[in-house]
């Protein structure tokens, strides 16, 4: 689950150009690294592959930043 | 990790300024150089060169430079206690700068004037920033306290509500009142710091833990700003806070290249403006427009040249603001984003937002664009980004600027003083357009696509829109919409 994650992130950041090297505990869309485009592109992802509901009030953005985060999140959502 | 002992890395001086220049823009790779800055001597041979930096710029006031450098040397010299220093700094520029704009200010001092008992309006200043500390804590503590009810679920939506009542309430009180000045003062110093609480409510939701009493501390960091705060709240700041004595000493390097790059372009800018202006006898965008409407309008080929020119001038002044702001926030340990980063670099709108003014963006994203995307037209993906998309620059835009604002309230006729914001909802609408189409069209240029299709036409294209947008940039209410659109029809010789 965390690599699919992963490569995806990755895939997002070749697409703009940016270095592919990140590690789980780096932030990704606080930092500015990836944009809010990117984010949608994410959520759309975790909704199809991953089947989770962001629409929850319990939802909250940052815990989409790291992959550390985008794996707890998962872990919990599933 | 590059060597540059010397500039030109061969352990000899070179005169070369491409060398300087590579080595300066290095330094925080530099192991001699963050070395250096973690000692006492260093540290505070930085923190000088980034005041020396903010005065010779001139952005800030005596006393704002007064209070940005004491905060900064005594960070330096107490490292221990930076959390304190960060916070008593905030308050106190809080409890005397309360406000981000000067209709406010105007405003309390024109309510307190006519209060018989109040020896000075500093007291009705002081009262209402301390209600709204003390609103601001309980309503986070009460947040904390219900954290399963849907309004402390739903804290931003919460707020707005509970503003907009405050706002109504203070509408419906009697002028000349002590409870009508002291409700306007509370409207105008909530307002400033609204942004800044909706963060910390929301980081409260979140994984961080920080205490209700630092969160309501930090409503209005001694760093200043515009209502869309830079650096967010003491929950995003905390993340990028510098955890040991090397990544404190980078993050300090990087605000001081930070603000010898802000002095350098605030240098710039008083040249431009000064040769625009003041040798080239150009007009300002918003004097051509006024002079537009009251029929005594230039020449197009000036109005063409106040339009350019003012759309360079802007991105120079955002940028010099930013850099600077951005640049205290680092020399005082957290290594946030830039604000604005190489605007012109943008291809597609988006990206211009991103680059432009990246913390106003963000808000419209956080607390507008994500909220509307996982709750609405989730089955058709174009009008779920589209919806999302007005949600933010569209209606966040919009009510972001109303409700900053709405100081006019006060006083006058509420249909007349609606009217003021009508260049404003267009400009937001036709961002929000601009946007959506933007989006939906997703073509990603590539560098195979040749010079002119990746480096110019899009970048022009990008230009070419905000350059435009600008005319219907106002809050003023000085030139209609009507007066406005004229104008811009009038630059095609309509």
């Amino acid at each position: 689950m965390t690599q699919s994650i992963r490569n995806f992130v990755k895939t997002l950041l070749s697409e703009r150009g940016k270095s592919v090297e990140f590690s789980d505990t780096d932030a990704l869309f606080t930092s500015g690294l990836l944009d809010s485009m990117a984010a949608t592109e994410l959520m759309l992802h975790l909704e199809s592959d991953h089947g989770v509901d962001l629409a929850d009030a319990d939802f909250d953005i940052s815990r989409l930043d790291t992959i550390e985060d985008l794996s707890g999140f998962l872990s919990q959502s599933a | 990790m590059s060597s540059v002992e010397l500039p030109n890395g061969t352990g000899t001086f070179s005169l070369s300024p491409i060398q300087w220049r590579k080595a300066w823009l290095s330094i925080d790779e530099n192991e001699k150089a963050i070395s250096f800055v973690t000692s006492r001597v260093g540290s505070f041979a930085v923190c000088f060169g980034v005041i020396l930096a903010l005065a010779l710029s001139f952005q800030l006031s005596l006393a704002g430079l007064a209070l940005v450098s004491v905060s900064l040397v005594a960070m330096v010299a107490l490292p221990a206690h930076r959390l304190i220093i960060l916070s008593g700094a905030s308050l106190f520029y809080f409890a005397l700068r309360p406000f981000r704009i000067d209709g406010w200010s105007q405003l309390l001092r024109s309510k307190a004037e006519v209060i018989s008992i109040l020896p000075h309006p500093l007291v009705l200043q002081f009262g209402a920033v301390g209600l709204v500390l003390v609103l601001s804590l309980g309503f986070l503590m009460w947040q904390k306290r219900f954290s399963n009810t849907t309004a402390a679920k739903r804290p931003v939506l919460t707020l707005c509500l509970l503003w907009i009542g405050l706002l109504l309430l203070s509408m419906l009180t009697t002028s000349g009142s002590f409870l009508n000045a002291l409700m306007w003062s509370v409207v105008g110093v909530s307002i400033s710091s609204f942004w800044i609480l909706a963060y910390s409510a929301t980081d409260a939701k979140g994984k961080d833990n920080t205490s209700s009493i630092t969160r309501a501390v930090f409503l209005r960091p001694f760093w200043g700003g515009s209502a869309a705060p830079i650096g967010k709240s003491y929950g995003y700041l905390n993340r990028f806070a510098a955890k040991t004595d090397d990544e404190l000493a980078v993050t300090r390097l990087k605000a001081l290249k930070l603000a010898v790059w802000a002095l350098l372009l605030a240098v710039v800018l008083k040249t431009v403006t000064y040769l625009a202006y003041d040798l080239m006898g150009l007009t300002q965008l918003q004097t051509a427009i006024v002079a537009h409407a009251d029929g005594a309008g230039f020449s197009t080929s000036l109005n063409w040249a106040s339009l350019i020119i003012n759309y360079f001038i802007d991105l120079l002044i955002i940028s010099v603001w930013g850099h600077f702001i951005v640049s205290i926030v680092r020399m005082s340990g957290y290594r946030i984003p830039r604000n604005t980063v190489n605007p012109l670099a943008s291809r597609t709108l988006a990206e211009f937002w991103n680059r432009y003014f990246f913390y106003f963006k963000e808000l419209l994203v956080d607390f507008f664009f994500y909220p509307a995307f996982t709750r609405f037209f989730k089955k058709n993906l174009k009008m779920r980004i589209a919806f999302a998309t007005f949600c933010a620059a569209g209606l966040g835009n919009f009510l972001y600027h109303f409700m900053r604002e709405t100081y006019v309230f006060a006083e006058g006729d509420l249909i007349d003083n609606l009217a003021i914001f009508q260049s404003a909802a267009f400009y937001s609408l036709a961002l929000a357009i601009g946007l959506i189409v933007s989006q939906w069209r997703g073509k990603k240029v590539k560098p195979e696509d040749g010079f002119l299709n990746y480096h110019v036409w899009p970048r022009l294209n990008v230009i070419a829109f905000f350059c435009f947008l600008k005319i219907f940039d106002d809050i003023s209410g000085e030139g209609s919409l009507t007066e406005r659109a004229s104008f811009a029809v009038g630059l095609f010789g309509v």
